[in-house]
């Protein structure tokens, strides 16, 4: 079977390494013919990753000179190109609803929403998108395919070592750039820790980091790196306020370590509070750092959470069987009848309908703050206006004004100009 | 020591038979209607048996990888027309012969594969294979795998490794209107009157339900008669010699290393107070053990 996924580029990130770990397991284990599609122009070279070797990369237009079985996005942007590559089937990986990165008033949210009601096939990798999307297209196939484990790089102790002394390791990483990873956050909690502890943060963006606080600071990692990091590590601490499957804490458990987590999407797979990890509240920095000193003083606990979450990563299943159940979601796909576009125009209708509500009350807002400026500037130009901004910094304008500037600071700045 | 026995023989824990022996009579119904019955992963026939009254009216296919086993199975199962066939589910060839087989005898036609899908290593391949069976030549399916992840035993006979998470994955792949079933172990008691085993007097009936149950296995039917399929219990007298030698085995290698470990704790103390060192787990060694040194 002839398959392409759909990628923007091919930089060492966490979905593009699950798009290639499926890739890899198609071709070597079930006689797949995979292409992945770039469908950017390229500026930087590709992820130096040796197995991308046995994989066949094509441009967008080189794509669209073959023919495949299905076209598969891997990301809403790539939904741009999916229909103009030749086709059989069209189907959608989804691993996050990806509309949530991007803030309630950015375009894009709109338009990583709209994605969701193709006429494709749904594959997804984490339950309760699997759930959301049965909820949101009633009429589309969409199947299950959680992401697997690499048990070689993250192969799991024989014996869990007992930690009784020496600070508590506590491990963050994410990308600092993006909000709802919440990296800072984290940093922030974990040295409001009153117990003695280190902190690591893995991050592979120093300059999007920024000065921070820890006492080591290290990456980009390879994956055999990350391994033996989170095996140094007793706790993975992550604050995030979205995610898909939620694999760090998952490639952590493999190594022994457990983790505090906010109760963020994806944790209900496998985080069992007080069993295998610890869920903090939301926005609680406070209660997270007690929760991380309480990991510190009960080293008790710290072994039972370790232990449990070692025993939680070997009942995870690992990427040759993940690859077959991608195998048989594919043959499904392909064997199913092509999704009829009612079901699918019925849902954009009603979510276009939605962001058409949404795009009129921000143009409304903003010509509200249009109407508003103009009044401003209006006045600006008054020359009584002009007069009392040339004699604001007066010696004798400054005692005037000082009650108004005690008050209402900033006000006269905004209303006068810079 | 935990026993990776994989197949079920006599000598097979009372605890496992019953389960594997449950779920072939639970298949019963589906067995009962079929004019071909297949069981995939036969080994020795015993458990299979259990899913009809007497010898089975149609054609039986017995099915395993290991030819040993079901020459031993043909031997030991009743049937009208009984074919052996010594197959490898994970060879495109076995999985022709397997197909063929079934689809050679009378229908309506019925699958047992019981606790086989964790150790093939063409899971893609034996399931489209049985969906196909199911789906186009009215085939009913019923499977089982274990709950491996809750125990988090690494079996070395598992290709695979099975969960409610992994089964819902699978679950997916099957046909929509397929049946979901789950197994939970059971634990019970017996009295016998003046030490006769066979009164009959009172039969385990209500079960009580405990909010700490976890399935054991998830099962799934599919096809045409899934709809037969129904739920049952079944108690097993426990194996209490076997059990008792285990655990006393177990309590003396226990105490065997506790002594053991007692005689390096003083001949260690011994040395630490000959070596002028503060005896470990004192607060003085404590101490140390922090600094570093």
């Amino acid at each position: 079977m002839r398959v392409a996924f759909l990628v923007n580029d091919l930089q060492l990130s966490g979905g593009i390494g699950v798009v290639v770990q499926h890739a890899l397991q198609l071709v070597r284990r079930h006689g797949f013919e995979v292409t992945l599609v770039l469908v950017r122009e390229q500026d930087d070279p590709h992820w130096a990753y040796e197995p991308l070797r046995d994989l066949h990369i094509l441009s967008f237009p080189q794509a669209c000179e073959e023919r495949y079985d299905i076209a598969i996005a891997t990301w809403w942007e790539t939904t741009y190109s999916l229909f103009d590559v030749p086709a059989e089937r069209y189907a959608y990986f989804v691993q996050s609803l990806e509309d949530r990165f991007y803030e309630p008033d950015a375009a894009e949210r709109v338009g990583a929403g709209l994605t969701l009601d193709l006429p494709v096939a749904f594959i997804t990798e984490a339950s309760w998108i699997a759930g959301t999307l049965a909820e949101l297209r009633p009429d589309a196939l969409c199947m299950l395919v959680r992401n697997g484990i690499d048990k070689e790089t993250f192969a799991i102790p024989e014996q869990l070592d007992v930690r009784r002394l020496g600070p508590l390791r506590v491990l963050v990483e994410g990308n600092p750039r993006s909000w709802f990873k919440h990296v800072h956050d984290a940093i922030d909690a974990a040295s409001a820790m009153r117990e003695p502890h280190h902190l690591t943060v893995v991050c592979g963006d120093r300059e999007g980091l920024g000065e921070v606080v820890a006492d080591a600071v290290v990456g980009p990692l390879s994956a055999d790196e990350m391994a033996a990091l989170y095996g140094e590590s007793d706790v993975l601490l992550k604050l995030s306020s979205v995610e898909g499957m939620f694999g760090p804490p998952l490639e952590a458990f493999h190594k022994g370590a457990t983790c505090v987590t906010t109760p963020v999407t994806g944790h209900e797979e496998y985080v069992e509070h007080g069993w295998n990890a610890l869920t903090c509240d939301w926005d609680d920095l406070e209660g997270t750092a007690r929760l991380l000193d309480l990991l510190a003083r009960d080293r008790s606990l710290l072994h039972l959470l370790r232990t449990n979450a070692m025993h939680t990563a070997r009942g995870w299943p690992s990427w040759d069987q993940q690859g077959a159940l991608m195998a048989l979601a594919l043959r499904r796909i392909r064997d199913a009848p092509a999704p009829g576009g009612l079901g699918a125009a019925r849902a954009l209708m009603s979510d276009l309908s939605a962001g058409v509500h949404l795009y009129a009350a921000h143009m409304q807002e903003r010509k509200e703050l249009a109407h508003q400026a103009r009044l401003v500037m209006r006045l600006r130009k008054n020359p009584a206006m002009a007069w009392a901004k040339r004699q604001r910094n007066r010696r004798w304008a400054r005692i005037a004004t000082w009650p108004l500037r005690r008050l209402m600071p900033g006000t006269l700045r905004r209303l006068l100009g810079p | 020591m935990t026993d990776w026995q994989e197949r079920i023989t006599a000598g097979t824990d009372p605890s496992v038979r019953a389960e594997h022996t449950l779920r072939y009579a639970v298949a019963g119904p589906v067995v009962a209607q079929a004019g071909t019955w297949c069981d995939l992963g036969c080994g020795l026939g015993l458990a299979a048996e259990w899913a009809t009254d007497g010898p089975f009216g149609g054609r039986l296919v017995l099915v395993d990888v290991d030819e040993a086993s079901v020459v031993q199975a043909a031997a030991h199962l009743r049937a009208g027309d009984v074919t052996a066939l010594s197959a490898d589910l994970d060879e495109p060839a076995g999985r022709a012969a397997v197909r063929a087989a079934v689809l050679d005898g009378p229908g309506p036609r019925a699958i047992t594969c019981f606790e086989v899908l964790e150790h093939v290593r063409d899971l893609p391949g034996v399931v489209e294979l049985l969906v196909e069976l199911a789906t186009e030549h009215a085939t009913t399916v019923v499977l089982s795998v274990p709950n491996d992840a809750f125990w988090a035993i690494e079996n070395p006979f598992h290709e695979t490794t099975w969960s409610a998470g992994a089964f819902g994955e699978l679950r997916a792949m099957l046909p929509a209107e397929h049946v979901y079933a789950e197994q939970l172990p059971l634990r019970g008691s017996r009295i016998t009157v003046g030490g006769d085993g066979g009164d009959g007097g009172y039969e385990p009936g209500a079960i009580e339900p405990a909010g700490g149950a976890a399935a054991s296995h998830f099962i799934a039917a599919f096809g045409p008669a899934a709809g037969e399929l129904r739920g049952g219990a079944q108690v097993f007298e426990a194996d209490q010699h076997g059990e008792r030698a285990w655990t006393r085995q177990r309590e003396a290698n226990l105490a065997h290393l506790e002594a053991q470990v007692a005689d390096w704790r003083t001949y260690i103390h011994d040395l630490e107070d000959r070596l002028g060192l503060p005896r470990a787990g004192s607060e003085a060694a404590m101490a140390l053990e922090r600094r570093g040194e």
